[in-house]
């Protein structure tokens, strides 16, 4: 019991970096080889302009990934946080699904 | 010229990326978390990364890493959070009501 109340300063700190490490790993295996990163190789190789297509890709990206965080964090705040994990938690399930269902139909 | 390419490229990956699964990943993570910033600070310099590689590398991961092993890496972790997110939504939630 001692203990949890000890753990309870530091819970904030490392749940920051935690959540921080989770969320970049998770994006960035997800991003590699991703239509969008084919189509900034795509637009890159054929403008010749490599740096332009790089800042502009990236405040895309940053700017999808904020619009990915509101929604995220108005849709908790409008239903319950355990329907919102039932239903997101289903929702990744259902991509890994679809993502292994891209992998196994190349061997078929 | 370059701000007509700027704005081409920004509205082609922004199209592109709506909706998409790392999307609704970072819409995910930030739902369950209480802490949105980490996971818009995460997920940011992750994609502004994969997307530097893209632009810079002049090609991208897949062709010194086959796909399928790409895809696969990514089906498992998607498999794996979506599996630890949906478990934790049947167990009673601890909100940190003391602060």
């Amino acid at each position: 019991m001692n203990i949890n109340l000890d753990k309870d300063e530091k819970k904030v700190e490392t749940r920051f970096s935690s959540i921080f490490i989770t969320t970049f790993t998770t994006i960035f295996i997800a991003e590699l080889g991703d239509k969008t990163q084919i189509a900034t190789l795509m637009l890159s190789a054929e403008s010749g302009k490599p740096i332009i297509v790089f800042i502009g890709s990236s405040i895309a990206l940053i700017s999808s990934s904020l619009v990915g965080v509101l929604i995220g964090k108005w849709l908790s705040n409008k239903i319950s946080p355990n329907k919102f994990a039932f239903f997101t938690g289903l929702l990744m399930i259902i991509i890994s699904i679809f993502l292994a269902y891209d992998i196994i139909k190349t061997f078929i | 010229m370059i701000l007509s390419l700027l704005l081409s490229t920004f509205l082609t990956i922004f199209i592109a990326e709506l909706g998409d699964k790392t999307q609704l990943a970072t819409l995910t993570m930030s739902g369950t978390s209480n802490k949105p910033l980490a996971v818009f600070l995460g997920s940011s310099t992750a994609l502004v990364f994969a997307s530097l590689v893209g632009a810079l590398a002049g090609g991208s991961i897949s062709n010194f890493v086959p796909e399928i092993i790409l895809k696969s890496i990514a089906s498992i972790t998607f498999f794996i959070l979506g599996i630890r997110i949906f478990i934790n939504s049947f167990t009673p939630n601890e909100i940190d009501n003391n602060d």
